[in-house]
């Protein structure tokens, strides 16, 4: 991950010395994320994507519980805070509607009662 | 799992400081890194756990040598406190539910799924362990029961209401994560989670409706639960002398071959094939359905039958079964040479007591029980007054 994080920020010979905080807040100002940290909860996504890029942790991002949570509460607040892009394709391909044979099986609690009297056979 | 990216002529990230231009990379990782932690805190939000650094341990093989300490664990069904109690039980996990096994060998039987809420946490729990296990030497080895191949065939009979629940609020949160990736530049755009599923089913109450959809979305072939979690279990597993299956084994499964076997139900689960035989994992004589070795009267059993089963795989000397809950605790039939672990230890079957069946070099097969009553209907007894688990010895 380390030197994943080095590459993204530099190519050639980056100053080995440049501190992981410089590293991680460098890939912060690329302009693919720029989307996710603009709106409603642009900043705890940035807040929690820079601890995770700094996590040097044996499961990385563990040590970033607090901007995670503060990420989760703000999404569970702003439902729409990073809103499904729909591009012209997809409606082409959500046209194809499922075969009629596509069934499941249900348990008994979630199927609707009946209301016909049962016939006997 | 990071989707190989299109670079669309992004070139600020890369530019070191001072004024040489870098040339655009054809990979950039970056976003990889953005899908890794989406990826991070979709798993943290749904389940609470944060998976150890990949890779996942590559897939397990259908037969190993014979190992110092192998623990066999039954049924879990979607209760993840009896999981760890039977894990602790072991050994196999401290007081911080970290892989505590050392070089041990864990084998779940299959039927994680189904009876219980929390499923997903016990599939996240256990690969979390299989990779904390791999770094000491240790492997922890998961199987299908019929559960699992019921639930990918969209056969939720035996789903607990807060089953549902569990998958529902995982489909949110990975939704969420899609549309998180869709909005960074770079990443190829992920498949909607829905694609191909109804909208509603008939006869089914309204209130459902998201439940079951999130549960195909997730465990049909190629779905993502099914692809990070179902596709590794083996279906049937050989490790020494002992022979591992939910159901049971017969010479005709032997014949098809073991290996092939699990590579049939990898490779359907995965999408490479588009079906698996019925007679493998349906059918009531097929791996994961048979009860002839499992009958909790033990005279019922086919001894025969097993015996020749045995018979047709090299150096086998016993069957582990899981999927017949049996009441009394673990215990063997046919003289010791079908060992039956079901305990039906979930809350959703018979809130049973904690056991696992240990194989060691040192002291062959034992029962770890955390019942504390005498057993009287069990072998040969030996329980040392103690605290803790109990170790009851199964005449050889």
């Amino acid at each position: 991950m380390e030197s994943l994080l080095a590459e993204a920020t530099a190519f050639g010979n980056e100053d080995a010395n440049a501190s992981l905080e410089a590293k991680a807040q460098k890939a912060l100002e690329c302009p693919c994320i720029q989307n996710l940290r603009s709106g409603p909860c642009g900043s705890q996504f940035s807040a929690a994507f820079l601890c995770f890029l700094k996590s040097t942790a044996e499961e990385k991002g563990s040590d970033c519980v607090q901007p995670f949570v503060a990420l989760q509460s703000c999404i569970q607040t702003n439902p729409n805070a990073f809103p499904k892009e729909v591009l012209e394709n997809d409606e082409a391909e959500t046209q194809e509607k499922p075969s009629e044979d596509y069934k499941i099986i249900p348990p008994r609690w979630a199927v609707e009662p009946t209301t016909s009297p049962k016939t006997k056979l | 799992m990071s989707p190989v990216v299109l670079i669309r002529g992004v070139a600020g990230c890369w530019s070191p400081v001072g004024s040489r231009r870098s040339p655009q990379l054809p990979n950039s990782p970056l976003p990889n890194l953005v899908s890794s932690f989406v990826d991070t805190f979709v798993d943290f939000s749904v389940t609470g756990i944060f998976l150890p650094n990949p890779p996942s341990p590559p897939f397990s093989k259908t037969s190993y040598p014979s190992h110092d300490r192998l623990i066999a664990v039954g049924d879990l069904h979607g209760d993840l406190l009896k999981s760890k109690q039977a894990l602790r039980l072991a050994g196999l996990i401290d007081s911080q539910d970290r892989w505590s096994g050392g070089s041990s060998t864990l084998v779940q039987v299959g039927d994680v799924l189904d009876r219980g809420g929390q499923e997903l946490k016990i599939l996240y729990f256990l690969e979390k362990l299989k990779r904390q296990a791999v770094k000491v030497g240790g492997n922890v080895i998961t199987m299908n029961g019929n559960h699992e191949i019921m639930n990918i065939d969209r056969n939720f009979f035996c789903v607990h209401p807060s089953g549902l629940d569990e998958f529902q609020n995982w489909a949110g949160w990975f939704s969420t994560g899609n549309n998180m990736k869709q909005l960074c530049d770079g990443l190829q755009k992920p498949k909607d989670l829905y694609d191909g599923i109804p909208s509603t089913f008939p006869g089914i109450k309204q209130q459902y409706m998201n439940g079951f959809r999130a549960r195909i979305a997730a465990l049909r072939p190629q779905g993502p639960i099914a692809t990070r979690f179902l596709s590794k279990n083996l279906t049937v597993l050989v490790v020494g002398e002992s022979v591992f299956v939910h159901g049971g084994i017969l010479p005709e499964h032997v014949d098809y071959g073991l290996e092939r076997i699990n590579e049939d139900v990898r490779d359907w689960i995965t999408g490479s094939r588009e079906t698996v035989s019925s007679d493998l994992v349906r059918t009531r004589n097929s791996l994961l359905w048979l009860r002839k070795f499992s009958n909790e009267t033990a005279e019922d059993c086919d001894c025969s039958l097993l015996e020749h089963a045995l018979s047709t795989i090299p150096g086998a000397r016993r069957m582990i079964m899981g999927h017949t809950i049996q009441r009394g605790g673990i215990n063997g039939a046919c003289n010791n040479r079908a060992i039956r672990i079901d305990v039906g230890m979930s809350q959703g079957c018979i809130n049973g007591l904690p056991e696992v069946l240990e194989i060691s070099e040192d002291s062959g097969l034992r029962i770890l029980t955390s019942n504390p009553s005498d057993h009287q209907n069990r072998h040969d007894l030996l329980i040392p007054e103690q605290h803790g688990p109990r170790e009851v010895e199964v005449q050889a």
